[in-house]
């Protein structure tokens, strides 16, 4: 049994007025023009995101200090058609500071396709899957205790062990 | 983290209900799946998944003869609403710079 897939999947398409080439560059090798500067993942900001062009290749943001913080990893590489990454930026095992985890079974994967439409225009479609891969969890967790209730829920766990332990 | 989630953490904190939840994040499971990958006896498994459902930390579903047990599906939708937004800033974005003569 596995929680329904599309639950877990993000799916966003946009076409820009462009040819495939230059669309696939401006992915792959200026990403940091246009990825959010708010999203990293290091003490600093970063000053370049670098997709290594093969598979296997690492993806990673690096800042002005030439510090490096790891993304993810190259899954597919057919350029300019299609780029495959493995995303490893998640909330952690057991606090809610979002980083890096190299577990690739906390892994989600993230696929871009690009289609030419006639010489100048291209369709971006952006598949990104596997979220659950996360950890569930700990998203959950806070869901809970952010609810109104959820004081109630924790003094009821309390409880519980607490009793347990004296009867131990 | 915020304080009270730090607390709420803590007061989860037997090893075998952190361990019970983790087991269930990748995914529903039986009750005896659960005793079958963790050093405690069925009985002693369907008592904790009491209190974590009792807590709202996990829902039952009944499949055959079978029950199976699952975190709410209102954690992956929280994951998604994230990743739908920032997907949807950076493509907007990205449109902008590939434009861009």
């Amino acid at each position: 049994m596995q929680i329904a897939s599309e639950e877990a999947v993000v799916r966003k398409s946009v076409r820009v007025e462009v040819p495939i080439e230059r669309a696939f560059s401006v992915f792959v090798e200026q990403m940091e023009s246009w990825w959010p500067a708010s999203h990293h993942i290091g003490g600093t900001a970063f000053e370049t995101i670098i997709v290594e062009p093969r598979v296997g290749g690492r993806w990673y943001e690096r800042n002005v200090e030439g510090q490096q913080c790891n993304w993810g990893t190259v899954l597919a590489w057919d350029a300019p058609h299609h780029v495959a990454f493995s995303w490893h930026v998640g909330p952690g095992r057991e606090s809610l500071e979002w980083g890096y985890d190299a577990d690739p079974a906390r892994a989600s994967r993230v696929d871009v396709r690009f289609t030419a439409e006639g010489a100048g225009a291209t369709v971006v479609e952006l598949v990104h899957s596997g979220l659950e891969r996360h950890g569930a969890g700990v998203e959950q967790l806070r869901a809970a205790f952010e609810a109104p209730n959820a004081w109630s829920g924790i003094l009821a766990l309390y409880a519980e062990a607490a009793n347990a332990k004296e009867t131990r | 983290m915020d304080a009270a989630l730090q607390t709420g953490l803590e007061a989860l904190g037997d090893s075998t209900r952190m361990a019970i939840f983790q087991r269930l994040s990748a995914g529903p499971l039986a009750v005896n799946e659960l005793a079958g990958m963790l050093p405690v006896s069925r009985p002693a498994v369907s008592q904790h998944l009491k209190v974590l459902k009792d807590a709202g930390l996990v829902t039952d579903r009944k499949s055959g003869t079978r029950r199976y047990y699952a975190l709410d599906p209102e954690g992956v939708a929280r994951l998604r609403a994230h990743f739908e937004a920032l997907w949807d800033t950076s493509l907007r974005a990205f449109q902008v710079a590939a434009e861009k003569t």
